[in-house]
Order: C-alpha cells, then sequence, then structure tokens
C-alpha cells in the first residue's frame, strides 16, 4: 500500500520552487526584485551590515576578523557548508579568486553556515577546518552557527555570494554553483575587477 | 483493518517563513507504505528538486530521538540519493517529529534545508 503522507504545501515549499524556477541571470526571487537583470548589480546600494561571528579559521590566531576591519578592500562573502555539493564545486573558483585578487585588495570571507543541527557535524570547528584544507581554502572563514549572519545578510540558499565594495556598500549578490572558466565565474570575475578598478 | 494516518501539518523551509501563492507545487512528499511487520516512509522529491546525500534526512521525534533516512543508490558523485531515501520502522509505530531534508535545485546548483512535520498513528 502506498499513500501520500506529506503533500501540504506551505511557505518554505514555495521558497525551494522559487530556486527551481529562477533564470540564470538572477540566481534568487530578491534577486530578481532588486538587482538589473542584465548586470547582477544592486538597483540600490546598501551598506553590508556587520557581522559578529566569535568562531574564525584562517585568521592570525583564528581572531574575529570585522568588516570594519576590511574597510578599503573589496569582499567577497561567501555562504556554503561542507556537506553541500554546490558549495565545495564553487570552491576552486574562490581559491582562484583569492589567489589572483588578494594583493590587489580582494578579501574573500566564507560564512560556514550549517544546515542540520549539531548531530550531523557541520558545527564541529575540526570538521570545518578539514574541509578547508582538503579545498585548500587559504581565505578567513567564519562559523555562522547560529545564523545569526546568514539572516542578516537574508541569504537563502547554499551557496551564496555577496559583493562588497571598498566603501562597505552591498554591490552585488547571487547563488549557485558555478566552475572555473564557465559563465557564472566569468561573471563573479567581471564583478570582482569592476569593484577592484574602483577608488 | 485499515491504517490510519493524520498528514502533514505543516512544511517550512529555510530559516524563514516567507508568503507564496498557495497554488505553488511542493518540492517533498513522504510515502507511506505498509507491509506486513514494516512501516516505511519513502521521502520523494520534485521534478527538478534532488535530495543532498551528505545529509542523510533526518526525522527529529519529539520526544529527542533522531532517525535517518538513507538509500544504498547514491549518484555517481555520492552527492544526491539516486533512490528515494528510506526510513523504516516497525508496523504500528507512532510518530511526531519534523522532518529535515536538504533539498537542491537541479537547474540552478542551490540548495535549501526543508522542514515538515510528520504526525502517524499506529494501526487501528
Amino acid at each position: 500500500m502506498v499513500r501520500p503522507l506529506l503533500t501540504v504545501g506551505a511557505a518554505g515549499a514555495i521558497t525551494l520552487l522559487g530556486a527551481l524556477a529562477l533564470g540564470s541571470a538572477g540566481r534568487s526571487v530578491v534577486e530578481a526584485q532588486s538587482r538589473n537583470p542584465l548586470t547582477g548589480a544592486r538597483l540600490e546600494v546598501r551598506p553590508a551590515p556587520a557581522w559578529h561571528n566569535a568562531s574564525w579559521l584562517n585568521t592570525p590566531g583564528d581572531q574575529p576578523l570585522a568588516l570594519a576591519d576590511l574597510r578599503g578592500r573589496v569582499v567577497l562573502l561567501n555562504f556554503w557548508t561542507f556537506t553541500c555539493w554546490n558549495c565545495t564545486g564553487s570552491l576552486p573558483s574562490l581559491v582562484d579568486f583569492d589567489q589572483r585578487y588578494r594583493d590587489r585588495g580582494l578579501t574573500i570571507v566564507g560564512m560556514h553556515r550549517p544546515e542540520f543541527p549539531p548531530y550531523a557535524g557541520e558545527h564541529n570547528k575540526g570538521n570545518v577546518a578539514k574541509a578547508l584544507a582538503k579545498y585548500h581554502i587559504a581565505y578567513p572563514n567564519a562559523q555562522d552557527n547560529d545564523h545569526a549572519t546568514w539572516d542578516l545578510y537574508e541569504i537563502m540558499y547554499w551557496p551564496s555570494y555577496v559583493l562588497i565594495d571598498r566603501r562597505g556598500n552591498i554591490r552585488y549578490e547571487g547563488a549557485g554553483e558555478f566552475h572555473l572558466h564557465d559563465g557564472e565565474y566569468e561573471l563573479w570575475d567581471s564583478r570582482i575587477q569592476t569593484l577592484l578598478a574602483e577608488r | 483493518m485499515r491504517s490510519r494516518l493524520l498528514v502533514a501539518l505543516s512544511l517550512l523551509a529555510g530559516c524563514r517563513p516567507t508568503p507564496a501563492p498557495a497554488r505553488d507545487p511542493v518540492p517533498l512528499s513522504v510515502e507511506e507504505q505498509r507491509t506486513d511487520s514494516a512501516l516505511r516512509l519513502v521521502l520523494r522529491a520534485a521534478p527538478g528538486a534532488r535530495i543532498n546525500a551528505q545529509l542523510k534526512p533526518a526525522l527529529e521525534l519529539a520526544d529527542g530521538r533522531v532517525l535517518r533516512f538513507d538509500a544504498d543508490s547514491l549518484s555517481p558523485d555520492s552527492a544526491y540519493y539516486a533512490e528515494a531515501p528510506v526510513l523504516s520502522l516497525a508496523r504500528g509505530t507512532a510518530l511526531h517529529g519534523t522532518l529535515l531534508a536538504s533539498v537542491c535545485a537541479e537547474g540552478e546548483q542551490v540548495c535549501q534545508l526543508v522542514r515538515l512535520e510528520v504526525r502517524t498513528t499506529p494501526d487501528l
């Protein structure tokens, strides 16, 4: 006997299906409503909110890194978790960006935001450290175990990206896996170069 | 005797409920399969959605226990289930809890946490 047990749609289902139905130019519902559909640029620039994550990796002494400390640099925030294949699939591109642009003023900040509760192991700092080593990540990463920064930036999907200019304003946002030298990679590369060229 | 079932109470995904039209389709469903000795809960993803196999779907019971869904067949990269993950229980088991599953949109290659409240009742 087979019978449907759960068929009730509610808010979250719609949220996910919003993602399922997205076009390649605008990756999220929020993005579609507030971005230029051709360039992905925010139609209304807003200041990037300060995060307050306490647990960090790949910073000197694993000390917290504040957004204010990065003023004058371009910042690419990446919301991810090591259990998300789409997230880890994008990491080689982010490592590439880090290697190419760090000296020119780009700081990539990983925000490791678990999907599941602690029993799944995503909250464990040692597990995050293993993932950083596995994917050769040298840029700073914060643990966002209480998803405070995720909420602060109104993130909906893994992986997501927020690109912040030298003045601390959010300029581009998006979501989804991309790979070295594919179209999305080239788009983010172009966005990074644009912001790095600004003074 | 015909088994009885109380269906889902609600479905929540991500961290914030988002108002949306009521007629949108659902990304996940759970089927109940009963044999003489077992109750099987089978997790189905909607077309265009895949279930993350690196985070085995979990059923968090009201009493604090956590039961995990699983399946033997995975995608070639081991990232997703290639067959529906199943949770097998003794027939007559009454459950009340929250299902957690990481569901990924195939085309857009993004993932989202989906929560389903589940309640079943034992056979009458």
